[in-house]
């Protein structure tokens, strides 16, 4: 193996390696080709270098060849501990690499953690139940838009609102565009004694039966006293304990204190006027191209009337289509009412509805208005009055939809059909006792002309009961029977 | 930390190690002073002898003589090597493995005789 050969081996080896050790390489090999001659040792020396190659390369690509090895200092033969300077290195390229990798997986790692929801803090429209006032929240904090906002009519005054809390919406209406989320649901013990205070002061001030109102106020004033608040430390407890306890001191369902996560409107305003031209042509609008959310208005086989309605429109607006719509059904032998998407809408056009159904005046219950139990007159010309009349329900039949299934029930003027209705009158005027309480109080009586308790809550039991999707065929083939007898 | 490229100590670098432990020798004495002691079995060729140094060099095993002491300083193409305070723990500390094991060696009685 000529010089030249060896040289060429040598151009395997690193830079650094060749730049520092060719040379006494070089020389070595010369030495050793002068020191071992003879074909034996000539081929043994070339073997050595094949073997050579193998076993020093890689130990040569593994060193770092920095420039200053790390010298020890204070050396010491004893075994006392030796001091080793860091020397300075040029950063390699796969350190680099490794570090860029780890940082940017940190950096991934970090954005994903802010992006997921936190536990500790709900989430604004994150689903879940809401109280009513958190519904009225949600409903101010959307841009104002007729088409979303009032199916059933535009809110106007208390009487009028369209569906659950309708008298909530109008009294805390206070053109808040924004309102800021509390996640906090904690109260402390001056806070609860406030609220504990104002319900019972409120009570007194706005509750129509003075005496309860004063009973009511001193029971929840000695249950503080008591401390019975105390171990309550959660906004919605306490609003839900306060509840319980002025019903069941005044036996009174409309009464309601309620805790809201959002901030309520500072200053709720005075009931708003009626609505604008402006709203109101956009309402009317919107019930033109939902027909008034009279869904189906049609004569089923056997000559059975059926009419879905998903809301009770302003009879200002919808009057003209719902008196088209009864009379379209006075060939029918019997009717049907589909309320189970029906969520409500205004107590005019409940009554309205009803009317023609009856040919004579009967006693009308509507707790929305003072008295709330007056006549309902006949409506001239309806061939409706004498034909068995058939509701269906489900539990999202709600509001306006149960005062029309309560009254035809208790009249026994209807067979009602599906599921229990959802218990939502919300009769109460809304008063705010600070940012996140507030309570509903009854101001006036209410008189039920039926002697029973009404759908608060507790909402109108069917006289059968199905499940709602099987509802309407129950209810044709009890019109079937009904005509058969 | 940096890699440990002795540990262990491969059995070229101990050669080193033991031939560098009486004397400071350059490349080419090393290399016979190696295959003086391992009864020529083990010849260092260049490219293990100079990798083994490098390394050895790189962890504060051995050091460069300054050339100006060195013995033959009128050779000034060739570097002079000796162990350094840690060369030399580390060397005292490899042979005490070896001599562990040759005595697992003569328990098992793998070895025998008085003496290796």
């Amino acid at each position: 193996m000529s010089e030249r050969v060896f040289a060429f081996l040598l151009r395997l080896y690193p830079a650094a390696f060749r730049e520092k050790y060719r040379d006494e390489a070089l020389q070595l090999y010369r030495d050793r080709l002068q020191d071992e001659t003879g074909t034996f040792l000539r081929a043994r020396l070339y073997f050595d270098l094949l073997e050579d190659a193998a076993k020093g390369l890689p130990q040569a690509w593994r060193n770092s060849y920095a420039e200053n090895p790390a010298p020890s200092l204070a050396p010491n033969a004893e075994g006392t501990p030796s001091f080793r300077m860091l020397e300075k290195e040029k950063l390699r390229p796969e350190s680099i690499a490794i570090g860029s990798t780890l940082s940017l997986l940190a950096l991934l790692a970090f954005g994903l953690l802010l992006s997921l929801p936190s536990p500790f803090r709900p989430l604004p429209n994150s689903g879940g139940p809401k109280s009513p006032i958190e519904a009225v929240l949600e409903r101010l904090n959307r841009a104002p838009s007729p088409q979303t906002d009032g199916i059933a009519t535009p809110a106007s005054t208390p009487a009028t609102t369209p569906a659950a809390s309708g008298a909530i919406a109008a009294r805390s209406q206070s053109g808040a565009a924004a309102i800021p989320v509390d996640a906090a649901l904690k109260i402390d013990p001056a806070e609860r004694d406030r609220v504990v205070k104002a319900v019972a002061g409120n009570l007194r001030a706005h509750y129509y039966d003075r005496d309860k109102a004063q009973n009511a106020s001193a029971a929840l004033l000695a249950l503080e006293e008591r401390g019975a608040y105390d171990a309550i430390v959660d906004g919605p407890d306490l609003a839900a304990r306060l509840t319980s306890d002025i019903r069941s001191s005044t036996q009174d369902l409309h009464l309601i204190v309620e805790y809201s996560s959002r901030t309520l409107p500072a200053q709720p305003g005075p009931p708003s006027a009626a609505p604008s031209a402006a709203v109101l042509e956009q309402y009317r609008e919107a019930m033109k191209q939902q027909n008034c959310t009279f869904e189906k208005v049609q004569i089923l086989p056997n000559r059975i009337g059926y009419f879905k309605l998903n809301a009770f429109p302003d009879p200002e607006i919808c009057g003209a289509e719902a008196r088209a719509s009864l009379q379209h059904l006075n060939q029918s032998d019997a009717i049907i009412f589909d309320l189970r998407d029906n969520g409500g809408g205004d107590p005019d056009m409940v009554a309205q509805m009803s009317a023609p159904l009856f040919n004579h005046p009967v006693p009308w219950f509507n707790p929305r208005a003072n008295p709330s139990s007056t006549m309902l007159s006949p409506a001239p010309g309806s061939r409706l009055a004498n034909k068995p009349v058939y509701i269906l329900t489900s539990s999202l039949t709600l509001s306006g939809a149960e005062q029309f299934t309560y009254n035809l029930k208790m009249l026994k003027r209807a067979t009602i059909v599906g599921e229990n209705t959802g218990g939502s009158a919300h009769l109460g005027v809304f008063h705010r006792i600070d940012d996140h309480f507030g309570m509903g109080i009854v101001e006036s009586p209410i008189t039920n002309p039926y002697g029973r308790p009404d759908w608060e809550l507790i909402g109108v039991a069917p006289d059968v009961k199905v499940p709602a999707a099987d509802a309407l065929a129950t209810a044709e083939k009890l019109a079937l029977e009904h005509r058969k007898k | 930390m940096p890699k440990r490229k002795l540990d262990p100590v491969p059995s070229a670098a101990f050669q080193i190690l033991l031939a560098l432990a009486d004397a400071e020798l350059h490349g080419y004495g090393i290399m016979r002073q190696v295959e003086e002691q391992s009864n020529g079995r083990i010849r260092l060729g260049p490219g293990t002898l100079y990798s083994s140094l490098q390394a050895l060099l790189e962890e504060g095993i051995i050091e460069e003589v300054d050339r100006s002491s060195a013995a033959n300083a009128g050779d000034d193409r060739r570097r002079c090597y000796r162990l350094t305070a840690a060369g030399r723990n580390l060397a005292h500390s490899e042979a005490e493995k070896l001599v562990d094991l040759v005595r697992i060696a003569r328990a098992k009685k793998i070895l025998r005789g008085e003496y290796v």
